[in-house]
């Protein structure tokens, strides 16, 4: 239950900024899903003492969902991949690490800078993660298909 | 004949403009380009896109190069746009399609509607209540951020409108926010003002597109990714001087 309303409120700011990219009609609802969907992984994979993990099971999480929806509803992927990932991309935390930037403190502009990278890094490998095994996986149903069709004309 | 290339060319990059001023992938408009290309049976095509600019070859029957590059200026997010486009690129590459047709098709996706400014501000709005409420701010933060929201939204149109550019936008929306965010905190009307800073700010911060660079440079279009990359530093600079200058200046005002 303490995990519902965080999970609200990203679906909340998804819907908000499906607006911005257009998504109209019950997309509304099915992208910022995935947002929801993503925060809730992350919480409950409270387990880790270090972040970087979690964000990425959230984001391998919410790109099989994208997968699975592009597929159901016929769009590209990232249709629902941008809207979802939103509320882990690590927006904050770019603004923190120029903040140390301009104020001239070195030590933090490091290390706010270098967790940042991670995050986002931990984001991008997940996504790319999830969409390669799907590309493999598409390729090998299409060989297997080939072969198939070859026994079949032999 | 070569103006039948001609033709196709046109509108395989057409299609791919479309796809890249929208917001989609790299490796999708250089693939939705190359295989309507190949689709109607051309020798060879050649793509290359970044960020800013698509510039495709194809070949003819004598191995003759017809080269076209689109510059891309201004770009926008808009999926509703993306999945049409990407609709007709694969019918197109079933049905090969005349390359009048395409063009007529492309106008109409063009025309779809998209949201108007009033549903914008809405959308700004939500978005700032809502991820205010999800970084842990209280409901009265969330619905300072709300008007946050409506407040940057109605400044970047009217800016936009005098063809000011995006630095600049973003240096002025998020001065604005931090000031007023701290002002409401200052009187009481709200009570932590870097909850509502934040909030209101991932309207404005990159963190997609931070991710989308490294997502391209793994991917191995690494042009694409650091264009990306310094795109999104040279924002969160922005974003950054316009904060880091208004918190000085209500530390005049409000006294920090």
């Amino acid at each position: 239950m303490s995990y519902f309303l965080p999970c609200l409120y990203a679906f909340i700011a998804c819907v908000g900024f499906d607006f911005l990219y257009n998504i109209r009609g019950r997309r509304l609802v099915t992208t910022s899903l995935g947002g929801a969907l993503g925060w809730f992984v992350y919480l409950s994979c409270y387990w880790f003492d270090n972040d970087i993990p979690r964000y990425f099971l959230a984001t391998v999480a919410i790109s099989i969902y994208a997968e699975i929806m592009a597929r159901v509803d016929k769009v590209p992927v990232i249709v629902y991949l941008i809207t979802a990932i939103l509320p882990l991309v690590p927006g904050g935390g770019m603004y923190y690490t120029m903040e140390y930037w301009l104020m001239g403190d070195a030590s933090a502009f490091a290390e706010k800078g270098s967790q940042t990278m991670m995050i986002a890094g931990a984001i991008a490998l997940a996504v790319v993660l999830v969409s390669s095994l799907v590309r493999m996986w598409k390729t090998m149903r299409r060989l297997r298909y080939l072969k198939h069709i070859g026994k079949q004309l032999h | 004949m070569n103006d039948w290339y001609q033709q196709l060319l046109n509108q395989a990059v057409n299609v791919g403009y479309a796809l890249l001023a929208n917001g989609a992938e790299i490796y999708r408009v250089e693939e939705s380009i190359q295989r309507i290309l190949l689709a109607y049976g051309v020798k060879g095509a050649e793509v290359f896109a970044i960020p800013t600019c698509i510039t495709t070859t194809v070949f003819n029957e004598n191995n003759e190069a017809i080269t076209q590059i689109r510059r891309l200026y201004q770009k926008t997010t808009n999926f509703d746009t993306v999945e049409q486009v990407n609709d007709l690129c694969r019918h197109i590459c079933q049905d090969k399609p005349d390359p009048a047709w395409i063009e007529s098709e492309l106008q109409r996706i063009a025309q779809r509607p998209i949201y108007p400014l009033k549903w914008l501000i809405f959308g700004y709005a939500v978005a700032s209540f809502g991820f205010t409420l999800f970084f842990g701010g209280s409901l009265s933060d969330a619905f300072c951020a709300l008007v946050l929201g409506i407040i940057i939204r109605l400044v970047a149109t009217a800016m936009e409108s005098l063809a000011t550019n995006a630095f600049f936008i973003n240096v002025v929306n998020s001065g604005i926010i931090a000031l007023i965010a701290l002002g409401t905190v200052h009187f009481s009307l709200a009570q932590s003002a870097d909850k509502i800073i934040i909030g209101a700010l991932m309207l404005l911060v990159p963190g997609v597109a931070i991710t989308n660079s490294i997502r391209d440079v793994i991917a191995g279009d690494l042009v694409a990714g650091l264009m990306r990359m310094t795109e999104a530093l040279m924002v969160a600079t922005a974003i950054a001087v316009g904060a880091g200058g208004a918190l000085t200046i209500s530390q005049y005002l409000w006294g920090g």
